[in-house]
C-alpha cells in the first residue's frame, strides 16, 4: 500500500484552478521529487496534499481517506510539512519552535527531549542558537529549523516545499544529505518539490514533471534524464 | 511619607484591576490581533452575575468561580459565533462587532439589573455591599512604616501577582501556552505543526473573559457596588496599560496596569489643583500618547524581528 495516493487532485485559488486532475503516489520509503518551472503548480500541489487550500479529488494516507481532514488533523495523521519560505515562528526561541513541532506527540517528554538532542546534534548551528528568536536566524538556519521542527513530530511522510529556495548551494547540499540519510536510515518517506533539478534528481526514487498544473512525465531519475527532450527542457544539461 | 505609601498602595490595588482587564486585552490581541472593545463590558456582565448569586445566598467563594465560568463560556461563544466568521470576511469589521457587543452587553445589563448601583436596599437587595474578596471593614488596616494600608489593597495586589505567576506557567510550561504563543507568532505555521488553531483562539477568548470577570468582581469589591458605568474608565486605563506594557506581552500588561494605577493616584493626589479627580482619566490618554510616540511597541512588546 502506498503511503500517499492522490487521485484526480484539482485545486486552485478562488475561481482559478491551478492543478488539474493529477495522480500522485508516494510508496513507503521513497523520495519522490516533483519538478517544474515557476508557476507549474508545485506549491499548489503541496498545499492540496496538506489541506491548506480547497481541493477536489481524493487524497489517501496509508489507505485512509484524508481529503476531508483539516490541515492540523492531517499533521496528526503523520504528515509533516516544511512550507515554502520556511514558516518558522519568528518570535519564539529556536527551542520553542522545536517544542511546537512535537506538540502532537503523546509519547512523553523524555522521548521528545531525546529527539530534540538528536536534531541539535544533526544541526549544531541550531544548538548554538537554541535560546535565540527564530526570526533572527539566517535563511539557511531557518530552513534547518523548519526541517528539524517538522521532524520533531516523527512524521511518516515529510513534505518539503523548495527547501533550496534562497540558500547557498553548499547549504542546500547539506540539507539534502540530511534528508537522504533520514530516508535511508529510518525509511522516512519524502515528497519534495524542487526547481533545483540537478541536486534533487540525485536522491529521487521517482520524479514527476509538472507543467501548467498537469503531470507531463513520470519515472525514475535515470529514465527522465535519459529522455533527451525532457533533459534539455527541464534539467538543462 | 505615610501619604505617599497610602497613595502607592491605593494605586497598586486600582492598578491591579487595570492589569486584569489589560491581561484579557493582551491575550486576545496575541491570538487574533484584535482589540476587544467589549472586554470591560464582558467583565461587567459577569460581575452582575456574581452580585445576583449573592442575592441568591451563594457565598463569594462559589459565586466568583461561577462568574469566571460564565465569563469563560461567554468569551468562547463570542469568538466562535461572532468573531471567527466575521474575521474571515474582514478584519476591520471585527472592530465594529466588538464595539457593538460593548453596547449590547451594557444594554442587556441595564435591562436585567436596571440603572442603579447594586446592592441597593431601595430595590430590596439583601446584601449590604458588593462582596469583597478581602477584609474591607473600616478597621481592616495594617501599619506599614506609619502608613495605614488597607488589607484589601494588599490582598488585591497579591492576587494579581499570583495570577501573573500562574499565567507565566501557562504560557511557558504547558502545551496550551505553547500553542497560544505559536498561533500568536504565525497562525498558518501553527496549523502545519498540527495545532488546532480554532480551539486555541476559543480558549484564548475564554481565558481572557474569565480573567476580566475576576477584575470586575475585584473592582466592584473595592467600589462596594456594581453599576452600568463601572468599567468605562477601567477599560480606558486598561487600554493604556496594555499600550504601555506592549500589546503582546502579558507581563507587560500587568506591570503597565500597576504603573498606570500608581500614576493616576499620584497625579490626582499630588496635583489636586489642576488634575484632581475629574481630569485623571486624561492621565491615561497622555500615557498612551507618549508611549505611542516614544516606544510604539510598549515596554515589553516585541518589535517584529525578521531577517530575510
Amino acid at each position: 500500500m502506498s503511503i500517499l495516493h492522490a487521485r484526480q487532485l484539482s485545486a486552485g485559488y478562488g475561481p482559478v484552478t491551478v492543478l488539474h486532475d493529477i495522480e500522485l503516489v508516494v510508496e513507503e520509503g521513497e523520495i519522490v521529487v516533483i519538478l517544474g518551472a515557476n508557476g507549474a503548480g508545485k506549491t499548489t500541489t503541496m498545499r492540496a496534499v496538506s489541506g491548506t487550500i480547497p481541493r477536489q479529488g481524493s487524497v489517501e494516507l496509508n489507505g485512509h481517506d484524508i481529503t476531508k481532514l483539516s490541515p492540523d488533523a492531517i499533521v496528526r495523521q503523520g504528515v509533516a510539512q516544511v512550507p515554502q519560505g520556511r514558516g518558522t515562528f519568528p518570535e519564539l526561541s529556536v527551542h520553542d519552535n522545536l517544542r511546537a513541532g512535537a506538540i502532537t506527540r503523546h509519547d512523553g517528554s523524555a522521548a521528545v527531549a531525546a529527539d530534540m538532542e538528536r536534531w541539535y546534534g544533526q544541526f549544531p548551528r541550531l544548538a548554538e542558537r537554541k535560546d535565540q528568536r527564530a526570526g533572527s536566524l539566517s535563511g539557511g538556519e531557518q530552513q534547518m529549523l523548519a526541517i528539524a521542527r517538522a521532524l520533531m513530530s516523527r512524521p511518516k511522510l515529510l513534505l518539503c516545499d523548495e527547501p533550496s529556495l534562497g540558500l547557498a548551494p553548499l547549504i542546500t547540499q547539506e540539507l539534502f544529505a540530511v534528508i537522504e540519510r533520514l530516508n535511508k536510515e529510518e525509511g522516512l518517506s519524502v515528497l519534495l518539490v524542487e526547481q533545483n533539478a540537478n541536486l534533487a534528481m540525485h536522491m529521487a526514487s521517482r520524479v514527476y514533471l509538472l507543467e501548467t498544473g498537469r503531470i507531463v512525465a513520470e519515472g525514475s531519475a535515470e529514465e527522465l534524464s535519459a529522455d533527451d527532450t525532457i533533459r534539455k527542457a527541464y534539467l538543462g544539461f | 511619607m505615610e501619604l505617599f505609601l497610602q497613595r502607592l498602595f491605593d494605586g497598586l490595588s486600582q492598578g491591579s484591576v487595570y492589569s486584569l482587564i489589560a491581561l484579557g486585552l493582551v491575550i486576545i490581541y496575541r491570538g487574533t490581533g484584535h482589540l476587544n472593545f467589549a472586554q470591560g463590558e464582558m467583565a461587567l456582565f459577569c460581575t452582575y452575575v456574581v452580585y445576583q448569586c449573592g442575592e441568591w445566598g451563594i457565598p463569594l467563594g462559589i459565586a466568583l468561580p461561577i462568574g469566571m465560568l460564565v465569563g469563560f463560556v461567554m468569551g468562547a461563544t463570542v469568538e466562535v459565533t461572532l468573531i471567527r466568521p466575521i474575521a474571515k470576511k474582514s478584519q476591520f469589521a471585527v472592530f465594529i462587532v466588538t464595539l457593538g457587543l460593548f453596547q449590547f452587553l451594557n444594554w442587556l445589563d441595564g435591562a436585567i439589573w436596571k440603572d442603579q448601583p447594586l446592592p441597593n436596599s431601595g430595590v430590596g437587595s439583601s446584601q449590604q455591599s458588593f462582596p469583597s474578596l478581602f477584609p474591607n471593614k473600616p478597621d481592616d488596616f495594617v501599619n506599614v512604616f506609619g502608613a495605614a494600608i488597607k488589607i484589601q489593597s494588599i490582598g488585591v495586589f497579591a492576587l494579581v501577582i499570583v495570577l501573573t505567576g500562574l499565567l507565566f506557567l501557562l504560557f511557558n510550561r504547558t502545551k496550551l501556552g505553547l500553542s497560544m504563543n505559536a498561533v500568536a507568532s504565525n497562525a498558518e505555521s501553527a496549523k502545519l505543526v498540527g495545532i488546532r488553531t480554532n480551539l486555541v483562539l476559543m480558549m484564548s477568548w475564554g481565558i481572557a473573559a474569565a480573567i476580566g470577570a475576576l477584575g470586575g468582581v475585584v473592582f466592584a469589591g473595592i467600589n462596594s457596588n456594581v453599576n452600568l458605568g463601572l468599567m468605562f474608565s477601567v477599560f480606558i486605563y486598561a487600554s493604556a496599560a496594555a499600550t504601555l506594557g506592549g500589546f503582546d506581552s502579558p507581563g507587560g500588561a500587568v506591570l503597565g496596569g500597576l504603573i498606570i494605577g500608581v500614576i493616576e493616584n499620584m497625579a490626582a493626589g499630588y496635583s489636586d489643583e489642576w488634575i484632581g479627580q475629574e481630569l485623571k482619566v486624561g492621565v491615561a490618554l497622555v500615557v498612551i500618547l507618549v508611549v505611542l510616540l516614544v516606544k510604539p511597541s510598549g515596554l515589553f512588546g516585541t518589535a517584529k524581528v525578521e531577517r530575510v
